[in-house]
């Protein structure tokens, strides 16, 4: 559970030994699926029955606003994380080839170069359980009494790791906190886990 | 792990700086992927609402298209034709001194103990505040004000124009407002933000003021009001359910009857002539246009400032027509005769001639049951060979290209026809992504038109910006077409509490559209997101149910396609497609195959035992014929839409020979055999006192299905809150 600390490991987590990783970005004029992607998303094997492929589609066809079969390559996170899996914006960019923030909103992928995509993540052992969140929220609580302090959890939200904005973590931290801005983190972690 | 941490000095040591990051990372994937399958739930929760909304309007439209095929082809003495007639009757009071009459009010007394607001004219602002305060308080205005308002409307509608022309001069800005269906807390809340109409706070409401709601004639009053206090600061835009015949389905008719129990149905008549009055549209600054619908390829503004709009009482209805090419010899000569080539153009599309997918061409149906009562017509009508069943019957074989191409060419030298296409455009249009234009089969009118066609029709008219509401957006509102379009709707939880934000957009001489958003009900207030969206997403499930139980007879059927070795078992896939066929409501269904089906299998399901779980609570009606009561369950929105109908002079309870009469209707209409014997069944379920006389409410709340699951669903825990939060739910009578 320690990919972040080095950026260097995470490409190894992929499924299939990966080249060392192109930095540059690669917006080159290709169409929709990731021509030199930093990962080589053509060699993944596909491990999807038939049922799950349906029900792959079937998602893919709620996020796609245009109708013309594709989405967004600035949407393919978030229906990775409808479809259950947990990867990080970093983790989907990577995927995509690093592509600059125009080609985010503007590229568009089909479902078919999204599959291997989403085998990538699902392939990389990064499933967190209830004890991880559990004990990364430990790590706050200063007093060892099983709450963590509201407005600490908000700065470290906003300031580390995947920044989320003020809308985002007023959302989370709704009737978390009791009357001293005080968050006991189990039950925090059990409500989170519950959807 | 690059962003933050250079920013952040909180922490020494290393590896505590690394815990920190860690969790951080951690709650924020969490909370991302949360939202994404939020936002999962939300879509194929709002598609349901959606696609059951649409596919109500696209039954409305074939059940008047079916209304008029009985009206060219029986005879004027049948029952079945009287029974309906009325609704297709022109408004036979022509000349403005009877209309007046017909207005009167003058002998209504209010009585003493009336205690809601007294209306003297002409209105002045006092009054119209002290309307708003009366209906806040749940007041309701008196029949005789109420009549003499709608004469004072329609006298002032009469003399504007079918597109307004405004300007936003150097300082006022214009406020828009989208469909508020009788929403009165939205509009209050409009009015609470954003300050009344006057002088300086210019109004454009965009159509769709009534109809679902359960205060559409109070929205109509205030609206009505505020345009006679302030004429040149309030422009009212007609749309698709400022239409009687809408009306009919979606409340309002009842809403006024049931408010209004003596007067109501003259109040309804009046206002169907107030309905027609209404302008079409409306242009700020000769640069942006404001309507309810939208535009197809061939809309032409200057075509549509030229026409009478008030012969077209509905839009559904194209305009009779005066002189006929051929005269038909043996037609009613009734003044509501209909055109022959009518009949094509209802069968498509309204706009369009193209053709009605087959499984639901009531056409294909033989009419031996009425054939004694259909005319035959010896004289040749533009080649029509709709005149006998069999020569019918040989029509429902041949291409509809054929018949469709006869009607044509009539067709395109009436210009009478060509402005009712423009009308229904304008009111029931949706835009789409694809470039192009075509025929709206989803709702059954108008088109969908492409951001191709908005780039044309603007520079055609030297515009810049088409503001429509008509479609219901989450947050209120929303822009395609390269901005070129914005969709507007005002009325906050639409389909259910905490379903869709309301919105209001502003105006100012640069002419950039300014979006305030809202959401009325202090119960949203109460409600974090995560809660609304569980409410949100029962109530389109129960809905869902409901509708699935209701089809059970096909549904069976379909999975016996699948299921050829009679196992009772089919596979997810086969399930999914099944259902699909039977419900067409292009539904994410495997999505929601866990919401609906128990996933103690998850390769193959018991499509018996999943009737059972569906836990609908049926009526108490054994003696009733299982497909019959399917046939009610199904199609309860028709029925009691044919009863209003029938109920000719709205009573609230209709005969047991129209009851009959009805159920005979319904059956041509459904393609089924009712027996007259499943008939007297039905009304003796209902007609308890025996008098003959069947009360319309009772017999439809009779035979509602409840479902019986919503009230004991917990299950993946929609919403989490504290316990508090629970039980305040818990007594809510709509969850």
């Amino acid at each position: 559970m320690a990919p972040k600390k080095d950026p260097k490991a995470a490409p190894a987590k992929k499924a299939e030994p990966a080249p060392a990783p192109a930095p540059a970005p690669a917006p080159e004029p290709a169409p929709a699926a990731p021509a030199a992607p930093a990962v080589d998303l053509s060699a993944v094997k596909i491990e999807f029955s038939a049922d799950q492929v349906e029900d792959y589609r079937e998602a893919f066809g709620l996020f796609d606003r245009v109708g013309d079969n594709k989405v967004a390559y600035n949407q393919i996170a978030d229906i990775m994380r409808a479809l259950g899996q947990n990867p990080t914006n970093k983790e989907v960019t990577k995927l995509l080839g690093n592509p600059s923030h125009d080609d985010m909103a503007n590229k568009r992928v089909e479902f078919e170069a999204f599959l291997p995509m989403l085998q990538t993540i699902i392939n990389s052992p990064n499933k967190a359980q209830f004890e991880d969140y559990v004990e990364g929220l430990r790590v706050f609580d200063k007093e060892g009494n099983g709450t963590v302090m509201g407005a600490e959890l908000r700065i470290v939200l906003s300031t580390l790791g995947e920044k989320m904005n003020e809308a985002e973590i007023d959302a989370l931290m709704a009737g978390q906190e009791d009357e001293n801005g005080c968050v006991n983190y189990e039950a925090f972690v059990k409500h989170i886990m519950s959807v | 792990m690059g962003c933050g941490v250079s920013k952040s000095n909180h922490f020494h040591k290393h590896s505590k700086k690394g815990n920190t990051i860690r969790a951080a990372v951690l709650i924020q994937r969490w909370y991302r992927q949360y939202v994404a399958r939020t936002e999962m739930r939300r879509r194929y929760t709002w598609n349901i609402f959606q696609s059951i909304e649409y596919s109500g309007e696209q039954a409305q439209i074939k059940l008047y298209n079916f209304l008029g095929y009985l009206m060219d082809n029986f005879t004027p003495s049948s029952s079945e034709r009287n029974l309906i007639s009325h609704i297709f009757r022109e408004n036979d009071i022509c000349r403005d001194a009877e209309w007046e009459r017909y207005f009167c009010y003058k002998n209504i007394d209010v009585p003493e103990v009336y205690s809601g607001p007294h209306l003297t004219f002409p209105l002045t602002v006092d009054q119209v505040v002290g309307l708003l305060e009366a209906f806040r308080n749940k007041k309701q205005l008196h029949s005789r004000y109420v009549l003499q308002l709608l004469l004072e409307t329609w006298k002032l509608l009469r003399m504007l124009p079918n597109i307004n022309r405004i300007a936003t001069c150097h300082s006022k800005e214009i406020t828009i407002c989208g469909d508020l269906h009788g929403q009165l807390e939205d509009l209050l809340l409009i009015f609470y933000k954003n300050g009344m109409p006057s002088l300086e706070k210019p109004y454009v409401f965009n159509g769709d003021f009534v109809d679902r709601g359960k205060d559409s004639i109070e929205i109509l009053l205030i609206l009505f009001s505020c345009l006679l206090v302030y004429p040149c600061d309030v422009y009212l835009n007609r749309g698709n359910h400022e239409d009687h015949i809408i009306n009919l389905r979606y409340g309002f008719t009842k809403e006024v009857l049931t408010k209004y129990k003596i007067h109501g149905k003259r109040i309804l008549k009046l206002l169907q002539k107030i309905f027609s009055w209404l302008p079409l549209a409306t242009v700020i600054d000769q640069k942006v246009l404001v309507l309810h619908g939208g535009i197809s390829d061939t809309t032409d503004l200057s075509l549509l400032a030229k026409l009478n709009r008030h012969s077209y009482v509905s839009a559904l209805r194209p305009p009779k027509k005066k002189n006929q090419i051929s005269t038909p010899t043996s037609i009613d000569m009734d003044d509501d005769v209909w055109n022959t080539n009518k009949l094509y153009l209802r069968r498509a599309s309204l706009t369009y001639p193209k053709p009605i997918g087959t499984r639901d061409c009531f056409h294909n149906r033989s009419l031996q049951d009425f054939s004694g009562r259909i005319k035959v017509n010896d004289g040749d009508e533009q080649g029509s060979p709709r005149r006998t069943p069999n020569q019918f019957h040989s029509t429902a074989t041949k291409s509809e290209k054929d018949t469709l191409s006869v009607s044509n060419e009539s067709v395109s030298s009436d210009g009478a026809n060509e402005e009712w296409r423009q009308i229904l455009d304008l009111l029931w249009s949706d835009p789409m992504t694809q470039n192009g234009c075509i025929p709206n089969e989803v709702r059954g009118g108008g088109c969908y038109w492409g951001p191709d066609i908005t780039e044309d029709f603007l520079n055609r008219h030297n515009l810049q910006l088409i503001i429509r509401s008509h479609e219901c957006k989450q947050e209120g509102y929303e822009f395609c077409h390269n901005r070129k379009v914005l969709t507007l709707f005002s009325a906050s939880n639409y389909y259910d509490v905490g379903s869709n934000r309301g919105a209001y957009v502003k105006l100012g001489p640069d002419l950039v559209p300014y979006v305030i958003q809202y959401q009325a009900s202090s119960m949203t207030r109460e409600l974090t997101a995560r809660q609304s969206i569980g409410r949100t997403e029962r109530s389109a499930l129960k809905v869902l149910r409901e509708q699935l139980f209701a089809h059970k007879s096909d549904l069976i059927c379909a999975f016996k396609t699948f299921d050829s070795e009679n196992t009772g078992l089919v596979s997810l896939n086969d399930w999914a497609s099944a259902v699909e066929s039977v419900m067409h409501l292009n539904l994410p269904w495997r999505m929601l195959r866990c919401q609906l089906v128990s996933c103690k299998n998850s390769e193959a399901i018991n499509y018996y035992e999943w009737f059972n779980e569906l836990a609908i609570k049926e009526p108490n009606a054994d003696h009733i014929e299982q497909s019959l009561l399917e046939t009610l369950y199904r199609h309860r929105s028709t029925l009691e839409t044919i009863f209003r109908i029938v109920d000719t002079d709205n009573s609230g309870f209709i005969t047991m020979e129209d009851f009959r009469q009805t159920w005979k209707l319904l059956s041509v209409y459904l393609k089924m055999e009712i027996t007259d014997e499943a008939i007297s069944d039905l009304a003796v379920t209902i007609d308890s006192n025996h008098d003959g006389s069947i009360d319309i409410d009772e017999f439809m709340e009779a035979f509602r299905l409840t479902d019986k699951k919503s009230r004991l669903e917990r299950g993946r825990s929609m919403f989490m809150g504290t316990g508090t939060d629970l039980t305040k739910l818990e007594g809510d009578p709509n969850i």
